[in-house]
């Protein structure tokens, strides 16, 4: 079974390509708004890499988010149209979840992090299971100071990974039962070994359903501040 | 009919289109439309548009290459919007176009909008060639330019505030009308008396280049001073003024390229060409100087796909390389 893997929803955009469980070809960039010009150009390294064709793909993977928008966007419209030409079902996983995955950590509570900009952060807490991690609660979108807060709280250690390092110091100063690791970024590597067994439980999704994971309301600013919103005729 | 079997995407502005050309016939066309999602929000909100393309592109190019009879491996190409246009809804019209090609192993063209625009004519006239001068309104964009030969574009002026569908909206918003506002004060109009306020045409001294701040700020002036006097006219009398005022800049600006340049041949593309009294008056001043004018149904004014892959037909029949793999969106494309 081959899987093509697309992974954009942090400044990190990567791709791999895998059989079987095992990579065969991987590509990253780190770039924020490089999503676009990396994709495509590293599918076709990875293909090169492993001799494959477009054709001789299975299934596509793809983050779902949380993340920045537009980048995410590319990633899931690259992933859309790619298993669309092919015919392939779709594997959709959470950022979170892959950056949870790599965690390294036999028994603290894992928090990945991941940077939705303006002051916001997308967290979720997972616990460590041999070979891999579960959700161990609901994710939401919340500032540093609201972060430290849930920590604090928590009667365990904890792990933090993820991009923590774009919260502010201040963040973590007291917190002695939380540490701090790696990865930063979600990686398309990852996702093969998280979709490789989303696959064999056959969780799979049509094309039709992929939606990315926004998790925050659009930002509408209409500036009419020049204009009246009354009507100047009586109705 | 012959040519090349063309898929073409749209997703630079509200409207998410898609359409299958078979050279310069079109095979289908179908549209995703976004004005009543943005209407609640009184105008286009870049984020709220990105969102609504996601949604809407991989069921509309099923759609499309369903109403055409056309299996994605008979295709000879795929086109999309490069830009210009909001960066978050272009890209994802470039991103699925991109991967869609690619995974299908055929030729990618990125296009420029504003040429998808000038080109829209040529699928539904044949008469339609250069040298012309085509004028461009819509709620983004207002240009008058010169189409010396196919490719070739001089722009010979533009707005230099408000694009004219924009000074539509906002307007319409101020009458109380609604979104979009051309729709909205076209139809507000009817009936209304066009010479019952004499709103200033502004910019006269520059023969090819529009401004629409300045007729806003009469607009908004005059109603207040009315209002507070108690002598407000019919909202049709002030409706149908304020599309007078902006129709005529528009139909002046045009014909005075025409005049500069001596080209036969006059074209129109956007949103705002979809204006009856700007049709009609168009019309009018093309036959009175014996001009051929070629504006073609609304549907094909306001943004789609199939203008875009008409753009990508002719970049084909004329040999030119398609895109590279590392291509991406170009929001700030210009013609010429
Ligand atoms: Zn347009």
């Amino acid at each position: 079974m081959n899987i093509l893997a697309i992974e954009t929803a942090t400044p990190a955009s990567s791709v791999a390509i895998g059989s079987d469980g095992d990579v065969l070809g991987s590509a990253v960039n780190v770039d924020r708004r490089g999503h676009v010009g990396f994709l495509i150009p590293a599918i076709n390294f990875c293909f090169g890499q492993a001799g494959w064709d477009p054709a001789d793909v299975d299934i596509v993977a793809v983050d779902i988010g949380p993340g920045p928008y537009t980048g995410l966007r590319a990633g899931i419209a690259t992933a859309e149209a790619f298993a669309a030409a092919v015919g392939a079902p779709v594997v959709t996983v959470s950022s979170l979840t892959v950056i949870a995955l790599r965690a390294a950590t036999g028994r603290r509570r894992i928090w990945p992090v991941v940077d939705m900009r303006r002051g916001q952060f997308a967290v979720a807490p997972f616990r460590p299971l041999p070979g891999g991690v579960a959700p161990d609660g609901t994710p939401e979108v919340i500032k540093p100071h609201d972060f430290r807060a849930l920590l604090e709280a928590e009667g365990s250690d904890s792990l933090v990974v993820g991009d923590w390092a774009s919260m502010p110091e201040s963040t973590w100063t007291g917190l002695h039962r939380v540490r701090k690791g790696r990865p930063r970024y979600p990686s398309a590597a990852t996702l093969i070994e998280i979709a490789t067994m989303k696959a064999a439980r056959g969780e799979t999704t049509d094309v039709a359903d992929v939606r990315p994971l926004y998790m925050r309301e659009p930002d509408v600013q209409i500036n009419w501040k020049a204009f009246r919103e009354e009507d100047a005729w009586p109705r | 009919m012959n040519g090349p079997i063309v898929l073409g995407i749209e997703t630079s502005c509200d409207e998410t289109g898609v359409a299958v050309l078979e050279g310069m016939e079109v095979r289908s066309s179908v549209l995703a439309s976004q004005v009543d999602i943005h209407a609640r929000y009184g105008g286009v909100v870049p984020e709220v548009a990105a969102r609504a393309h996601v949604e809407a592109i991989r069921p509309l190019v099923h759609q499309a290459l369903t109403q055409a009879g056309v299996h994605p491996d008979e295709l000879d190409a795929v086109s999309v919007t490069q830009g210009p246009g909001l960066v978050g809804a272009l890209m994802v019209g470039y991103s699925f176009a991109k991967s869609f090609a690619y995974a299908l192993g055929k030729p990618l063209y990125g296009i420029d909008h504003m040429e998808g625009h000038l080109f829209a004519p040529r699928l539904a006239f044949s008469g339609y060639e250069p040298p012309a001068v085509v004028v461009l309104a819509s709620g983004g964009h207002s240009q008058i330019v010169h189409v010396k030969a196919w490719g070739e574009y001089d722009v010979l002026g533009g707005t230099i505030d408000d694009a004219a569908g924009e000074a539509f909206d906002k307007l319409a918003r101020f009458m109380g009308l609604g979104y979009p506002g051309g729709p909205a004060i076209d139809s507000d109009s009817e009936g209304g008396d066009p010479t019952a306020v004499q709103f200033p045409r502004a910019l006269r001294d520059r023969p090819f280049d529009f401004s629409f701040s300045g007729l806003k700020t009469s607009v908004v002036t005059y109603l207040e001073k009315a209002g507070a006097a108690g002598e407000l006219p019919p909202r049709a009398d002030v409706s149908a003024s304020i599309q007078e005022a902006i129709v005529d800049v528009i139909v002046d600006k045009t014909f005075n390229a025409v005049k500069a340049t001596g080209v036969d041949v006059v074209g129109g593309g956007g949103g705002v060409l979809a204006n009856r009294r700007l049709r009609e008056r168009l019309a009018q001043e093309a036959e009175w100087r014996g001009v051929g004018l070629f504006i073609p149904e609304p549907a094909l004014c306001t943004d789609n796909g199939a203008m875009i892959a008409s753009v990508a037909v002719d970049k084909m029949d004329q040999g030119m390389p398609s895109d590279p793999l590392t291509g991406d969106v170009m929001p700030g494309l210009s013609l010429g």
